[in-house]
Protein backbone atom coordinates (compact mmCIF):
# COMPACT_ATOMS: atom_id res chain seq x y z
CA UNK A 1 0.00 0.00 0.00
CA UNK A 2 2.72 2.41 0.96
CA UNK A 3 4.53 1.85 -2.31
CA UNK A 4 1.56 3.30 -4.17
CA UNK A 5 2.40 6.78 -2.98
CA UNK A 6 6.13 6.62 -3.48
CA UNK A 7 6.11 8.25 -6.87
CA UNK A 8 9.35 10.15 -6.70
CA UNK A 9 11.31 6.93 -6.18
CA UNK A 10 10.23 5.41 -9.48
CA UNK A 11 11.16 8.21 -11.83
CA UNK A 12 13.06 6.77 -14.74
CA UNK A 13 13.74 9.97 -16.70
CA UNK A 14 17.44 10.43 -16.70
CA UNK A 15 18.22 6.83 -15.81
CA UNK A 16 21.89 7.64 -16.18
CA UNK A 17 24.17 4.76 -15.25
CA UNK A 18 27.69 6.10 -14.70
CA UNK A 19 30.09 3.34 -15.74
CA UNK A 20 32.68 5.72 -17.21
CA UNK A 21 32.91 3.77 -20.46
CA UNK A 22 34.04 5.15 -23.81
CA UNK A 23 30.41 5.58 -24.82
CA UNK A 24 29.79 7.66 -21.69
CA UNK A 25 32.70 9.94 -22.46
CA UNK A 26 31.69 10.65 -26.06
CA UNK A 27 30.83 14.20 -26.99
CA UNK A 28 27.02 14.30 -26.66
CA UNK A 29 26.67 16.11 -30.00
CA UNK A 30 28.41 13.28 -31.82
CA UNK A 31 26.66 10.63 -29.80
CA UNK A 32 23.27 12.10 -30.68
CA UNK A 33 24.19 12.46 -34.34
CA UNK A 34 25.38 8.84 -34.49
CA UNK A 35 22.17 7.77 -32.75
CA UNK A 36 20.01 9.60 -35.29
CA UNK A 37 21.94 8.07 -38.21
CA UNK A 38 21.51 4.54 -36.82
CA UNK A 39 17.80 5.09 -36.15
CA UNK A 40 17.34 6.26 -39.75
CA UNK A 41 19.20 3.22 -41.07
CA UNK A 42 17.03 0.92 -38.94
CA UNK A 43 13.91 2.63 -40.25
CA UNK A 44 14.96 2.15 -43.87
CA UNK A 45 16.55 -1.30 -43.74
CA UNK A 46 14.00 -4.08 -44.38
CA UNK A 47 16.14 -7.18 -44.84
CA UNK A 48 16.55 -10.07 -42.42
CA UNK A 49 20.31 -10.10 -42.44
CA UNK A 50 20.57 -6.33 -42.23
CA UNK A 51 18.34 -6.29 -39.16
CA UNK A 52 20.10 -9.25 -37.57
CA UNK A 53 23.35 -7.39 -38.09
CA UNK A 54 21.83 -4.27 -36.46
CA UNK A 55 20.58 -6.38 -33.56
CA UNK A 56 24.05 -7.79 -32.99
CA UNK A 57 25.52 -4.28 -33.11
CA UNK A 58 22.93 -2.99 -30.61
CA UNK A 59 23.64 -5.82 -28.18
CA UNK A 60 27.38 -5.42 -28.47
CA UNK A 61 26.90 -1.72 -27.75
CA UNK A 62 25.76 -2.65 -24.26
CA UNK A 63 29.08 -4.42 -23.77
CA UNK A 64 31.06 -1.43 -25.08
CA UNK A 65 29.13 0.92 -22.78
CA UNK A 66 29.62 -1.53 -19.87
CA UNK A 67 25.89 -1.56 -19.22
CA UNK A 68 24.25 -4.86 -18.18
CA UNK A 69 21.95 -6.12 -20.95
CA UNK A 70 19.01 -6.56 -18.57
CA UNK A 71 18.55 -2.79 -18.56
CA UNK A 72 17.72 -3.00 -22.25
CA UNK A 73 15.54 -6.08 -21.84
CA UNK A 74 13.52 -4.44 -19.08
CA UNK A 75 12.86 -1.65 -21.57
CA UNK A 76 11.39 -4.16 -24.03
CA UNK A 77 9.00 -5.81 -21.56
CA UNK A 78 6.39 -3.03 -21.49
CA UNK A 79 6.58 -2.87 -25.30
CA UNK A 80 5.79 -6.56 -25.86
CA UNK A 81 1.97 -6.11 -26.03
CA UNK A 82 2.41 -3.41 -28.66
CA UNK A 83 4.81 -5.54 -30.65
CA UNK A 84 2.36 -8.46 -30.59
CA UNK A 85 -0.65 -6.32 -31.54
CA UNK A 86 1.32 -4.69 -34.34
CA UNK A 87 2.59 -8.03 -35.59
CA UNK A 88 -0.92 -9.51 -35.62
CA UNK A 89 -2.37 -6.56 -37.47
CA UNK A 90 0.43 -6.61 -40.01
CA UNK A 91 0.09 -10.35 -40.50
CA UNK A 92 -3.66 -10.12 -41.08
CA UNK A 93 -4.01 -6.96 -43.11
CA UNK A 94 -0.71 -6.30 -44.88
CA UNK A 95 -0.71 -9.31 -47.18
CA UNK A 96 -2.25 -7.26 -50.00
CA UNK A 97 0.18 -4.40 -49.69
CA UNK A 98 3.35 -6.39 -49.12
CA UNK A 99 2.66 -8.55 -52.13
CA UNK A 100 5.22 -10.63 -53.86
CA UNK A 101 7.08 -13.65 -52.64
CA UNK A 102 5.45 -17.02 -52.12
CA UNK A 103 1.86 -17.01 -50.91
CA UNK A 104 1.33 -19.48 -48.06
CA UNK A 105 -2.25 -18.82 -46.99
CA UNK A 106 -5.05 -17.19 -48.90
CA UNK A 107 -8.36 -16.94 -47.05
CA UNK A 108 -10.82 -14.14 -47.85
CA UNK A 109 -9.06 -10.84 -47.34
CA UNK A 110 -6.24 -12.50 -45.42
CA UNK A 111 -3.11 -13.13 -47.42
CA UNK A 112 0.00 -14.47 -45.75
CA UNK A 113 3.02 -14.49 -47.97
CA UNK A 114 6.75 -14.68 -47.42
CA UNK A 115 6.84 -10.90 -47.93
CA UNK A 116 4.25 -10.16 -45.26
CA UNK A 117 5.98 -12.51 -42.81
CA UNK A 118 9.20 -10.65 -43.48
CA UNK A 119 7.46 -7.37 -42.80
CA UNK A 120 6.19 -8.68 -39.46
CA UNK A 121 9.52 -10.06 -38.34
CA UNK A 122 11.47 -7.05 -39.51
CA UNK A 123 9.18 -4.60 -37.68
CA UNK A 124 9.46 -6.61 -34.48
CA UNK A 125 13.24 -6.55 -34.80
CA UNK A 126 13.20 -2.84 -35.49
CA UNK A 127 11.25 -2.29 -32.30
CA UNK A 128 13.78 -4.17 -30.25
CA UNK A 129 16.71 -2.42 -31.95
CA UNK A 130 15.28 1.05 -31.37
CA UNK A 131 14.59 0.28 -27.70
CA UNK A 132 18.10 -1.10 -27.23
CA UNK A 133 19.68 1.86 -28.94
CA UNK A 134 17.77 4.48 -27.01
CA UNK A 135 18.44 2.60 -23.77
CA UNK A 136 22.16 2.78 -24.44
CA UNK A 137 21.84 6.47 -25.26
CA UNK A 138 19.87 7.46 -22.16
CA UNK A 139 21.82 5.16 -19.85
CA UNK A 140 25.15 6.54 -20.99
CA UNK A 141 24.22 10.23 -21.30
CA UNK A 142 22.94 12.49 -18.53
CA UNK A 143 19.84 14.54 -19.30
CA UNK A 144 21.95 17.68 -19.08
CA UNK A 145 24.32 16.37 -21.74
CA UNK A 146 21.38 15.30 -23.88
CA UNK A 147 19.80 18.76 -23.84
CA UNK A 148 23.18 20.42 -24.41
CA UNK A 149 23.89 18.09 -27.31
CA UNK A 150 20.49 18.68 -28.82
CA UNK A 151 20.80 22.44 -28.47
CA UNK A 152 24.15 22.40 -30.27
CA UNK A 153 22.96 20.05 -33.01
CA UNK A 154 19.89 22.17 -33.66
CA UNK A 155 22.06 25.30 -33.53
CA UNK A 156 22.10 25.87 -37.31
CA UNK A 157 18.29 26.08 -37.28
CA UNK A 158 18.73 29.40 -35.49
CA UNK A 159 19.37 30.88 -38.93
CA UNK A 160 15.84 30.03 -40.05
CA UNK A 161 14.46 31.73 -36.91
CA UNK A 162 13.85 28.49 -35.03
CA UNK A 163 14.11 29.37 -31.29
CA UNK A 164 16.75 26.74 -30.53
CA UNK A 165 17.73 28.04 -27.14
CA UNK A 166 14.16 28.52 -25.93
CA UNK A 167 13.40 24.99 -27.10
CA UNK A 168 16.34 23.55 -25.17
CA UNK A 169 15.41 25.61 -22.11
CA UNK A 170 11.84 24.30 -22.20
CA UNK A 171 13.12 20.74 -22.19
CA UNK A 172 15.62 21.45 -19.42
CA UNK A 173 12.96 23.05 -17.22
CA UNK A 174 10.53 20.23 -17.95
CA UNK A 175 13.09 17.65 -16.84
CA UNK A 176 14.09 19.78 -13.88
CA UNK A 177 10.52 19.88 -12.60
CA UNK A 178 9.63 16.20 -13.05
CA UNK A 179 10.85 15.20 -9.57
CA UNK A 180 9.32 18.34 -8.07
CA UNK A 181 5.89 17.56 -9.45
CA UNK A 182 6.18 13.89 -8.57
CA UNK A 183 6.77 14.93 -4.98
CA UNK A 184 3.90 17.40 -5.18
CA UNK A 185 1.60 14.69 -6.52
CA UNK A 186 2.68 12.31 -3.79
CA UNK A 187 1.76 14.93 -1.20
CA UNK A 188 -1.64 15.48 -2.80
CA UNK A 189 -2.42 11.77 -3.03
CA UNK A 190 -1.60 11.38 0.64
CA UNK A 191 -3.70 14.42 1.52
CA UNK A 192 -6.68 13.15 -0.49
CA UNK A 193 -6.27 9.57 0.73
CA UNK A 194 -6.20 10.75 4.34
CA UNK A 195 -9.58 12.35 3.68
CA UNK A 196 -11.03 9.11 2.36
CA UNK A 197 -10.36 9.22 -1.38
CA UNK A 198 -9.33 5.88 -2.82
CA UNK A 199 -6.87 5.51 -5.63
CA UNK A 200 -6.17 2.39 -7.55
CA UNK A 201 -8.78 0.24 -5.81
CA UNK A 202 -10.89 -0.03 -8.96
CA UNK A 203 -10.04 -2.92 -11.29
CA UNK A 204 -7.59 -2.02 -14.02
CA UNK A 205 -10.10 -2.48 -16.83
CA UNK A 206 -12.50 0.10 -15.39
CA UNK A 207 -10.64 2.83 -17.16
CA UNK A 208 -13.25 5.56 -16.75
CA UNK A 209 -13.53 5.07 -13.02
CA UNK A 210 -9.77 5.05 -12.60
CA UNK A 211 -9.45 8.19 -14.66
CA UNK A 212 -12.13 9.87 -12.56
CA UNK A 213 -10.21 8.87 -9.45
CA UNK A 214 -7.27 10.90 -10.66
CA UNK A 215 -9.22 14.14 -11.18
CA UNK A 216 -8.92 15.42 -7.59
CA UNK A 217 -5.15 15.15 -8.06
CA UNK A 218 -4.73 16.43 -11.57
CA UNK A 219 -6.62 19.68 -11.10
CA UNK A 220 -4.70 20.88 -8.03
CA UNK A 221 -1.51 19.71 -9.70
CA UNK A 222 -2.17 22.03 -12.63
CA UNK A 223 -2.91 24.81 -10.20
CA UNK A 224 0.37 24.32 -8.42
CA UNK A 225 2.25 24.05 -11.70
CA UNK A 226 0.93 27.42 -12.86
CA UNK A 227 1.84 29.08 -9.56
CA UNK A 228 5.33 27.63 -9.78
CA UNK A 229 5.68 28.77 -13.36
CA UNK A 230 4.89 32.34 -12.34
CA UNK A 231 7.52 32.25 -9.61
CA UNK A 232 10.00 30.77 -12.04
CA UNK A 233 9.38 33.56 -14.55
CA UNK A 234 10.15 36.17 -11.88
CA UNK A 235 13.31 34.39 -10.82
CA UNK A 236 14.48 34.06 -14.43
CA UNK A 237 13.75 37.70 -15.18
CA UNK A 238 15.57 38.76 -12.04
CA UNK A 239 18.59 36.96 -13.46
CA UNK A 240 18.42 38.97 -16.67
CA UNK A 241 16.77 36.36 -18.87
CA UNK A 242 15.45 37.93 -22.05
CA UNK A 243 13.70 35.61 -24.48
CA UNK A 244 15.45 35.56 -27.82
CA UNK A 245 18.41 37.63 -26.67
CA UNK A 246 21.91 36.44 -27.53
CA UNK A 247 23.66 34.70 -24.69
CA UNK A 248 26.89 32.88 -24.02
CA UNK A 249 27.15 29.22 -23.09
CA UNK A 250 28.92 27.79 -20.08
CA UNK A 251 29.47 24.23 -21.25
CA UNK A 252 31.74 23.82 -24.20
CA UNK A 253 32.30 20.59 -26.02
CA UNK A 254 35.41 19.90 -27.95
CA UNK A 255 35.32 17.00 -30.37
CA UNK A 256 38.16 14.50 -30.05
CA UNK A 257 39.37 11.66 -32.22
CA UNK A 258 37.09 9.10 -30.58
CA UNK A 259 34.04 11.24 -31.37
CA UNK A 260 34.82 11.26 -35.08
CA UNK A 261 35.51 7.53 -34.93
CA UNK A 262 32.11 6.93 -33.34
CA UNK A 263 30.32 9.00 -35.95
CA UNK A 264 32.20 7.29 -38.76
CA UNK A 265 31.45 3.86 -37.28
CA UNK A 266 27.75 4.62 -37.18
CA UNK A 267 27.84 5.64 -40.84
CA UNK A 268 29.72 2.48 -41.82
CA UNK A 269 27.24 0.31 -39.89
CA UNK A 270 24.33 2.07 -41.58
CA UNK A 271 25.81 1.58 -45.04
CA UNK A 272 26.42 -2.11 -44.37
CA UNK A 273 22.83 -2.52 -43.15
CA UNK A 274 21.47 -0.87 -46.26
CA UNK A 275 23.61 -2.66 -48.87
CA UNK A 276 23.05 -6.20 -47.56
CA UNK A 277 20.61 -7.54 -50.15
CA UNK A 278 18.92 -10.35 -48.20
CA UNK B 1 26.41 57.59 5.54
CA UNK B 2 28.08 60.14 3.33
CA UNK B 3 28.15 57.80 0.33
CA UNK B 4 25.67 58.05 -2.44
CA UNK B 5 22.92 55.47 -2.09
CA UNK B 6 23.01 52.39 -4.37
CA UNK B 7 19.25 52.38 -4.59
CA UNK B 8 17.10 55.46 -4.31
CA UNK B 9 13.38 54.94 -3.93
CA UNK B 10 11.75 58.32 -4.49
CA UNK B 11 8.20 58.79 -3.38
CA UNK B 12 6.80 55.75 -5.17
CA UNK B 13 3.22 54.57 -5.31
CA UNK B 14 2.08 51.32 -6.81
CA UNK B 15 -1.28 49.70 -7.32
CA UNK B 16 -2.36 46.40 -8.77
CA UNK B 17 -4.98 46.64 -11.46
CA UNK B 18 -7.88 44.33 -10.73
CA UNK B 19 -9.83 45.39 -13.78
CA UNK B 20 -10.26 48.52 -15.82
CA UNK B 21 -11.74 50.81 -13.19
CA UNK B 22 -10.66 49.10 -9.99
CA UNK B 23 -7.17 49.33 -8.55
CA UNK B 24 -5.78 48.10 -5.27
CA UNK B 25 -3.14 50.46 -3.92
CA UNK B 26 -0.22 48.57 -2.41
CA UNK B 27 2.43 51.23 -1.91
CA UNK B 28 1.72 54.85 -1.05
CA UNK B 29 4.43 57.50 -1.27
CA UNK B 30 7.31 55.34 -0.10
CA UNK B 31 10.80 56.82 -0.05
CA UNK B 32 13.86 54.81 0.92
CA UNK B 33 17.58 54.97 0.30
CA UNK B 34 19.82 51.92 0.43
CA UNK B 35 23.48 52.74 1.07
CA UNK B 36 26.52 50.69 0.04
CA UNK B 37 27.53 48.08 2.61
CA UNK B 38 24.32 48.45 4.54
CA UNK B 39 22.28 45.59 6.01
CA UNK B 40 18.67 46.65 5.77
CA UNK B 41 15.70 44.65 7.01
CA UNK B 42 12.16 45.34 5.84
CA UNK B 43 9.45 43.94 8.11
CA UNK B 44 5.68 44.09 8.13
CA UNK B 45 2.82 41.63 8.33
CA UNK B 46 1.25 39.96 5.29
CA UNK B 47 -0.15 42.49 2.85
CA UNK B 48 1.83 45.40 4.23
CA UNK B 49 3.53 45.90 0.87
CA UNK B 50 7.00 44.81 1.93
CA UNK B 51 7.40 42.21 -0.84
CA UNK B 52 6.00 44.61 -3.42
CA UNK B 53 8.55 47.21 -2.32
CA UNK B 54 11.38 44.72 -2.62
CA UNK B 55 10.28 43.77 -6.16
CA UNK B 56 10.71 47.43 -7.12
CA UNK B 57 14.37 47.38 -6.17
CA UNK B 58 15.50 45.63 -9.36
CA UNK B 59 12.76 46.57 -11.75
CA UNK B 60 10.59 43.44 -11.56
CA UNK B 61 7.83 45.88 -10.76
CA UNK B 62 7.96 49.50 -11.75
CA UNK B 63 6.19 52.20 -9.75
CA UNK B 64 2.97 53.82 -10.91
CA UNK B 65 4.25 57.14 -9.56
CA UNK B 66 7.65 58.27 -8.40
CA UNK B 67 10.85 56.50 -9.41
CA UNK B 68 13.40 53.90 -8.36
CA UNK B 69 17.04 54.56 -9.27
CA UNK B 70 19.81 51.97 -9.09
CA UNK B 71 23.18 53.71 -9.37
CA UNK B 72 21.21 56.55 -10.92
CA UNK B 73 19.56 54.34 -13.55
CA UNK B 74 15.78 54.52 -13.67
CA UNK B 75 14.35 50.99 -13.35
CA UNK B 76 11.78 51.91 -16.00
CA UNK B 77 14.54 52.26 -18.57
CA UNK B 78 14.09 48.94 -20.35
CA UNK B 79 17.29 49.37 -22.33
CA UNK B 80 19.36 49.35 -19.14
CA UNK B 81 17.38 46.75 -17.24
CA UNK B 82 20.23 44.24 -17.48
CA UNK B 83 22.54 46.70 -15.77
CA UNK B 84 20.02 47.21 -12.97
CA UNK B 85 19.38 43.52 -12.48
CA UNK B 86 23.00 42.50 -12.50
CA UNK B 87 23.70 45.14 -9.82
CA UNK B 88 20.75 44.23 -7.63
CA UNK B 89 20.27 40.47 -7.38
CA UNK B 90 17.18 38.92 -5.92
CA UNK B 91 16.55 35.67 -4.03
CA UNK B 92 12.94 34.58 -3.76
CA UNK B 93 10.84 32.77 -1.22
CA UNK B 94 10.41 29.33 -2.71
CA UNK B 95 13.63 27.33 -3.02
CA UNK B 96 12.23 25.03 -5.70
CA UNK B 97 10.82 27.67 -7.99
CA UNK B 98 13.98 29.57 -8.83
CA UNK B 99 16.27 26.80 -9.98
CA UNK B 100 16.27 26.51 -13.76
CA UNK B 101 18.79 23.84 -14.63
CA UNK B 102 19.16 20.13 -13.96
CA UNK B 103 22.69 20.46 -12.56
CA UNK B 104 23.83 22.87 -9.83
CA UNK B 105 26.67 24.50 -11.76
CA UNK B 106 24.48 25.00 -14.84
CA UNK B 107 22.00 26.84 -12.68
CA UNK B 108 24.65 29.15 -11.30
CA UNK B 109 25.77 29.74 -14.90
CA UNK B 110 22.26 30.69 -16.04
CA UNK B 111 22.48 34.36 -15.06
CA UNK B 112 25.99 34.64 -16.47
CA UNK B 113 24.88 33.19 -19.80
CA UNK B 114 22.09 35.77 -19.88
CA UNK B 115 24.44 38.72 -19.43
CA UNK B 116 26.92 37.30 -21.91
CA UNK B 117 29.94 36.52 -19.74
CA UNK B 118 32.75 34.73 -21.60
CA UNK B 119 32.95 30.98 -20.83
CA UNK B 120 36.45 31.06 -19.29
CA UNK B 121 35.48 33.83 -16.90
CA UNK B 122 32.22 32.04 -16.10
CA UNK B 123 34.09 29.11 -14.63
CA UNK B 124 36.07 31.34 -12.25
CA UNK B 125 32.96 33.17 -11.14
CA UNK B 126 31.01 29.97 -10.58
CA UNK B 127 33.86 28.46 -8.56
CA UNK B 128 34.11 31.58 -6.43
CA UNK B 129 30.42 32.01 -5.74
CA UNK B 130 29.85 28.33 -4.94
CA UNK B 131 32.75 28.56 -2.50
CA UNK B 132 31.21 31.60 -0.77
CA UNK B 133 27.97 29.75 -0.06
CA UNK B 134 29.86 26.54 0.80
CA UNK B 135 28.33 24.42 -1.97
CA UNK B 136 31.42 23.66 -4.07
CA UNK B 137 31.23 19.90 -3.60
CA UNK B 138 27.64 19.84 -4.88
CA UNK B 139 28.36 21.42 -8.23
CA UNK B 140 27.64 18.35 -10.34
CA UNK B 141 24.55 17.27 -8.38
CA UNK B 142 20.98 17.56 -9.60
CA UNK B 143 19.18 20.14 -7.43
CA UNK B 144 16.25 17.94 -6.40
CA UNK B 145 18.46 15.94 -4.05
CA UNK B 146 19.37 19.06 -2.05
CA UNK B 147 17.69 20.37 1.09
CA UNK B 148 15.75 23.63 1.10
CA UNK B 149 18.61 25.52 2.70
CA UNK B 150 21.06 24.13 0.16
CA UNK B 151 18.76 25.12 -2.72
CA UNK B 152 18.55 28.66 -1.39
CA UNK B 153 22.34 28.74 -1.12
CA UNK B 154 22.50 27.73 -4.79
CA UNK B 155 20.07 30.54 -5.61
CA UNK B 156 22.31 32.97 -3.72
CA UNK B 157 25.37 31.64 -5.57
CA UNK B 158 23.57 32.21 -8.87
CA UNK B 159 23.08 35.83 -7.88
CA UNK B 160 26.61 36.31 -6.51
CA UNK B 161 28.16 35.03 -9.72
CA UNK B 162 26.67 38.03 -11.48
CA UNK B 163 28.74 40.23 -9.13
CA UNK B 164 25.95 42.40 -7.78
CA UNK B 165 26.41 45.33 -5.42
CA UNK B 166 23.29 44.47 -3.52
CA UNK B 167 21.44 41.24 -2.74
CA UNK B 168 17.72 41.44 -2.01
CA UNK B 169 16.25 38.46 -0.15
CA UNK B 170 12.48 38.40 -0.50
CA UNK B 171 11.40 36.18 2.42
CA UNK B 172 14.14 33.81 1.37
CA UNK B 173 14.06 31.93 4.68
CA UNK B 174 10.32 31.63 5.20
CA UNK B 175 9.98 28.19 3.56
CA UNK B 176 12.97 26.74 5.40
CA UNK B 177 13.25 24.81 8.65
CA UNK B 178 15.25 26.40 11.44
CA UNK B 179 18.42 24.61 10.38
CA UNK B 180 18.09 25.85 6.79
CA UNK B 181 17.39 29.35 8.07
CA UNK B 182 20.59 29.32 10.11
CA UNK B 183 22.53 28.23 7.00
CA UNK B 184 21.20 31.18 5.05
CA UNK B 185 21.72 33.68 7.90
CA UNK B 186 25.33 32.57 8.20
CA UNK B 187 25.85 33.15 4.48
CA UNK B 188 24.17 36.56 4.67
CA UNK B 189 26.28 37.62 7.63
CA UNK B 190 29.44 36.55 5.82
CA UNK B 191 28.45 38.48 2.70
CA UNK B 192 27.68 41.55 4.77
CA UNK B 193 31.05 41.35 6.49
CA UNK B 194 32.69 41.25 3.08
CA UNK B 195 30.96 44.52 2.23
CA UNK B 196 27.90 43.36 0.29
CA UNK B 197 24.77 45.46 0.62
CA UNK B 198 21.93 43.30 1.93
CA UNK B 199 18.22 44.01 1.85
CA UNK B 200 16.17 41.33 3.54
CA UNK B 201 12.39 41.14 3.63
CA UNK B 202 11.22 38.98 6.50
CA UNK B 203 8.81 38.42 9.29
CA UNK B 204 11.24 36.49 11.47
CA UNK B 205 12.35 38.88 14.16
CA UNK B 206 15.50 36.92 14.92
CA UNK B 207 16.74 37.86 11.44
CA UNK B 208 16.06 41.51 12.06
CA UNK B 209 18.31 41.92 15.07
CA UNK B 210 21.47 41.45 13.01
CA UNK B 211 20.54 44.22 10.55
CA UNK B 212 21.98 47.75 10.62
CA UNK B 213 18.65 49.37 9.92
CA UNK B 214 15.06 48.22 10.14
CA UNK B 215 12.15 49.56 8.12
CA UNK B 216 8.65 48.69 9.29
CA UNK B 217 5.90 48.69 6.67
CA UNK B 218 2.17 48.96 7.27
CA UNK B 219 -0.58 49.45 4.69
CA UNK B 220 1.88 50.39 1.98
CA UNK B 221 3.78 52.96 3.98
CA UNK B 222 6.91 53.09 6.08
CA UNK B 223 5.73 53.63 9.65
CA UNK B 224 8.89 53.08 11.69
CA UNK B 225 12.56 53.20 10.84
CA UNK B 226 15.82 52.98 12.75
CA UNK B 227 18.34 50.59 14.25
CA UNK B 228 16.85 47.31 15.55
CA UNK B 229 17.20 48.64 19.11
CA UNK B 230 15.28 51.81 18.31
CA UNK B 231 12.55 49.96 16.46
CA UNK B 232 12.04 47.29 19.10
CA UNK B 233 11.77 49.94 21.79
CA UNK B 234 8.38 50.82 20.29
CA UNK B 235 6.81 47.63 21.57
CA UNK B 236 3.28 48.92 21.88
CA UNK B 237 3.34 50.28 18.33
CA UNK B 238 4.71 47.00 16.96
CA UNK B 239 2.01 45.04 18.73
CA UNK B 240 -0.57 47.32 17.18
CA UNK B 241 0.88 46.35 13.81
CA UNK B 242 0.64 42.66 14.74
CA UNK B 243 4.39 42.27 14.69
CA UNK B 244 6.35 40.25 17.18
CA UNK B 245 9.32 41.58 18.99
CA UNK B 246 12.30 39.30 19.71
CA UNK B 247 11.85 37.19 22.86
CA UNK B 248 14.68 39.09 24.52
CA UNK B 249 12.87 42.43 24.08
CA UNK B 250 9.62 41.01 25.41
CA UNK B 251 11.28 39.56 28.49
CA UNK B 252 13.20 42.77 29.11
CA UNK B 253 10.03 44.84 28.88
CA UNK B 254 8.18 42.48 31.21
CA UNK B 255 10.92 42.58 33.84
CA UNK B 256 11.28 46.32 33.38
CA UNK B 257 7.61 46.76 34.25
CA UNK B 258 8.22 44.96 37.58
CA UNK B 259 11.65 46.34 38.32
CA UNK B 260 12.36 49.77 36.87
CA UNK B 261 16.13 49.49 37.00
CA UNK B 262 16.12 46.53 34.56
CA UNK B 263 17.15 47.87 31.17
CA UNK B 264 14.41 47.74 28.54
CA UNK B 265 16.22 48.13 25.22
CA UNK B 266 17.62 44.61 24.90
CA UNK B 267 17.31 42.66 21.66
CA UNK B 268 19.73 39.74 21.98
CA UNK B 269 19.39 36.79 24.35
CA UNK B 270 22.93 37.29 25.67
CA UNK B 271 22.11 40.82 26.69
CA UNK B 272 19.23 39.61 28.86
CA UNK B 273 21.49 37.11 30.60
CA UNK B 274 24.02 39.85 31.24
CA UNK B 275 21.40 42.19 32.58
CA UNK B 276 20.06 39.48 34.88
CA UNK B 277 23.57 38.84 36.19
CA UNK B 278 24.11 42.54 36.74
CA UNK B 279 20.99 42.63 38.86
CA UNK B 280 21.28 39.38 40.74
CA UNK B 281 24.86 39.78 41.99
CA UNK B 282 24.38 42.92 44.12
CA UNK B 283 21.10 41.50 45.42
CA UNK B 284 22.78 38.24 46.42
CA UNK B 285 25.39 40.22 48.27
CA UNK B 286 22.68 42.29 49.92
CA UNK B 287 20.80 39.23 51.15
CA UNK B 288 24.05 37.67 52.37
CA UNK B 289 24.81 40.58 54.74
Amino acid sequence: MSAEFELSRNITIGQYLPTESVVHRLDPRFKLAAFVILILAIAICNTYVGNLFALVICISMFAVAKIPLHYGISGIKPAIPFIIILATLQLLFYGEIANGGTVYVQYGFITISSESIRLVLVSAMRFVEVIFLSSVLTLSTSTTELTHGMERLLGPLHKVKFPVHAFALIITIAIRFVPTFAMEMEKMMKAQASRGADFGTGEWWRIIRRTKDMLPIIIPLFNVALARAEDLILAMEARCYTPGASRTQYTHYKAQGKDYVALLTSIVISVIMLVIPW
Amino acid sequence: MTNNPIIRVEDISFSYKVNQDQQIPVLKNVSLDVYPGEYLAIIGHNGSGKSTLSKHLNGILTPSEGGVYVNGIDTRDRMRLHEVRSKVGMVFQHPDNQIVATIVEDDVAFGLENIGVAPQEMKERIDASLAVVGMSEFRHRPPHHLSGGQKQRIAIAGILAMRPQCVVLDEATSMLDSYGRQEILTVIRKLHEEGMTIVTVTHHMSEVTQADRVVVMEAGQIVLQGTPREVFSHQARLQELHLDVPDASRIAAYVHAQCASFSVDLIENDEVVEEVNRHSIPQAEASGT
